[in-house]
């Protein structure tokens, strides 16, 4: 009886830990391979740097990113786009506008007229890849939140 | 005129003679096979384009198979991403996490892995994988899909698509038809190393590619040939080979033909030459008779001598007038055998042979041959028919009277016995017979070629007879023959072994 209470005890002392671990590493992959994969899928990749939100009818930028492309050609949360690249989005839904997003991801460039306050505006948007301080962050997260690895020895593995 | 006629007749050669009865039975030979070569043609291009319409119909229902399964993969490939991204959507609704985007990418076994990058904020990015990236050792392909509250970028496994839409490749309905095996087989293959239509030892392929993202595969469509090429399936081989057994067949028929004409031919030849001597033989002697009897009616006042010179002449031709006749009628009679010819009586050769040489030794002598007759006396009585004997021995003294020259005119005539037989031999010292005409001497009508066998008479029926009357005594007849130096017949009658067999033989045709 002694005999198998302490093996029991042994048992659980080790799976504890491990499946405390396996909880909070969410992948299975070395992470060497997710933070290539994620540098792979990220680098070279154009985004607005704002966020859309579906109004009946129409669609309105909901809020801008700091420092992204969208801040930068001052679109200001609360405008609503009424054309994007010649086409007309008044009656438009967040997926058009996808589209147009995702057909204008070759030359980078959008030309947006918004209605803000009242007065129709004519804003020239620059797509932008990604910068490396936010690449190196994303890997930096998904280290921390699937690998368990902290972020500080995640931000020096580029370097390495 | 009837002579030259005759000559000309035997001269010319077999196959060229009454070329209008050869034409007439081979004209129609000839049309049938005309008839067979054209349905031969015919038939060998007909299956020629049966086999090219199957061909044809082969190669476009495998082309139509191919393209039609192409555009289901195609089809079923892009409603997968569509599901995919529509699923995405719906978990983006409910606040996207790291663990929704693994259950995502396990929903979806083709995602290897995936980068969620909301609008909000990218750098907030959600990144999941399925597997160690090392299981997929094969080409990998990105994609973007931009959902309402921002993108999601993954890589994904073709080979792993594909399998995953395979499916649709087993949705084949195609018409069947004759010649064509049921279905197409449509299968996928890995870069293609051509495209379109290939003809294979069976039948027909189309490979056709694959849109993007799979662009690396293609489906090949494959239809059967359902003819056969070889044995009995092959319809153009056995076309000619029945074409070919059917001419074989016409050609044994006109063969067939060909020879009973042939052989009618020969018939006709005979009889013609049998009308031909014996109406000849026959005019001679009644005309010298008519001569004879004309003379002896006007001049009454002719020398004795003369009228006596005359009178033999008559008896002469009568007698051999009456001889050919009589030869002619025994010929039929034995040939049809509708009647019994022999007579068989108690005959001793000797005196057989003595009354017929004194009998015709005037005639014999007349026409200045020396006839010795050589007799074993102790032969015994035999059972023959007297007439014909005497007719038989008589017609081979007439040949050798008429088959001498005017050197040596002697005429032997031997009665002799063996063990077996009682042989009687005629010898002559004449012209002989040659070697090429002794096997048909025998035969009907036939008469040895000399250079003046139209100035000796005879209807060719001599020996026939001979040999007929020696063959219904059971006995052969042998010839001796050497050219220029005479010929010896030899008959040999089976010799009566006992007065009992004798008898019995003698009374044998009585019962019948």
């Amino acid at each position: 009886m002694t005999v198998r209470l302490s093996h029991l005890l042994l048992a659980a002392l080790l799976l504890l830990p491990s499946a405390y671990a396996d909880d909070r590493k969410m992948c299975t992959a070395p992470a060497s391979e997710c933070e290539k994969a994620i540098r792979q899928l990220s680098s070279g990749r154009r985004y607005l740097g704002a966020q859309i939100e579906e109004l009946g009818p129409g669609i309105i930028i909901k809020a801008i990113n700091e420092d992204g492309p969208a801040a930068r050609a001052d679109l200001r949360p609360g405008d609503r786009l009424m054309a994007v690249n010649g086409r007309s989005t008044v009656e438009g839904s967040i997926k058009d506008f996808k589209q147009i997003l995702f057909s204008a991801k070759a030359t980078g460039v959008l030309w947006v007229i918004v209605q803000r306050q009242g007065v129709l505006k004519k804003i020239d948007v620059r797509l932008e890849p990604y910068s490396k301080a936010q690449i190196d962050k994303m890997v930096a997260q998904h280290l921390a939140l699937a690998h368990g690895i902290p972020a500080t020895s995640a931000a020096t593995a580029p370097q390495q | 005129m009837v002579r030259a006629f005759l000559a000309k007749w035997k001269a010319t050669p077999r196959s060229g003679d009454r070329p209008d009865r050869v034409s007439s039975i081979l004209v129609p030979f000839l049309i049938v096979t005309i008839g067979l070569a054209a349905l031969a043609w015919r038939s060998y291009v007909l299956s020629a384009r049966m086999e090219s319409g199957v061909n044809t119909l082969a190669m476009q229902y495998a082309g139509y198979a191919a393209q039609i399964s192409a555009s289901r993969i195609d089809a079923a490939v892009g409603s997968e991403l569509f599901r995919a991204s529509e699923e995405w959507q719906k978990v983006e609704r409910r606040s996207p996490s790291s663990a929704e985007l693994k259950k995502w990418i396990q929903d979806n076994d083709w995602i290897i892995s995936a980068l969620y990058l909301p609008d909000a904020d990218p750098a907030s990015a959600i990144y999941a994988s399925e597997l160690p990236g090392t299981v997929h050792t094969g080409t990998r392909l990105t994609r973007e899909l931009y959902s309402p509250s921002g993108i999601v970028r993954y890589t994904y496994d073709p080979s792993s698509l594909l399998v995953r839409v395979r499916p649709a490749l087993a949705q084949q309905p195609l018409v069947q038809a004759q010649g064509l095996s049921q279905q197409a087989q449509v299968t996928i293959i890995e870069n293609p190393s051509a495209l379109g239509a290939i003809k294979t030892g069976k039948g027909y392929a189309v490979i056709t590619p694959l849109a993007a993202p799979l662009s690396n595969y293609a489906v090949r469509g494959f239809v059967e040939i359902g003819y056969g090429t070889s044995g009995w399936e092959n319809a153009r081989l056995v076309s000619i080979l029945l074409s070919a057994f059917a001419l074989l067949l016409t050609a044994l028929g006109a063969y067939l033909a060909m020879r009973g004409l042939m052989h009618e031919a020969d018939t006709m030849k005979l009889r013609g030459a049998l009308v031909a001597n014996v109406s000849h033989e026959l005019r001679t002697p009644l005309s010298m008779i008519r001569l004879g009897a004309e003379t002896l009616k006007r001049g009454a006042r002719l020398p004795e001598k003369q009228r006596h010179e005359i009178e033999d002449s008559i008896l002469r031709e009568v007698l051999h007038l009456s001889h050919l006749v009589e030869n002619v009628l025994d010929v039929a009679r034995m040939q049809n055998s509708s009647a019994k010819a022999l007579a068989f009586t108690p005959v001793y050769p000797r005196d057989l042979l003595t009354s017929l040489v004194s009998t015709y030794e005037s005639w014999i002598r007349s026409r200045g041959f020396e006839v010795t007759l050589n007799i074993d006396d102790a032969i015994d009585e035999q059972s023959w028919d007297r007439d014909a004997v005497s007719r038989a021995v008589l017609n081979l003294i007439d040949n050798a009277i008429k088959y001498s020259g005017d050197e040596n005119k002697q005429i032997d005539v031997v009665l002799r016995q063996t063990e077996a037989s009682i042989v009687i031999e005629v010898k002559d010292r004449g012209i002989g017979i040659d070697s090429d005409d002794l096997a048909h001497i025998f035969e009907p009508y036939y008469r040895a070629q000399f250079s003046d066998t139209q100035t000796r008479r005879g209807a060719g029926l001599g020996l026939t007879l001979v040999q007929q009357i020696i063959a219904s005594h059971g006995g052969t007849i042998e010839v001796e023959s050497k050219p220029r130096l005479g010929s010896t017949f030899r008959l040999l009658f089976p010799r009566a072994q006992s007065h009992t067999t004798t008898h019995l033989a003698q009374l044998a045709p009585q019962t019948l």
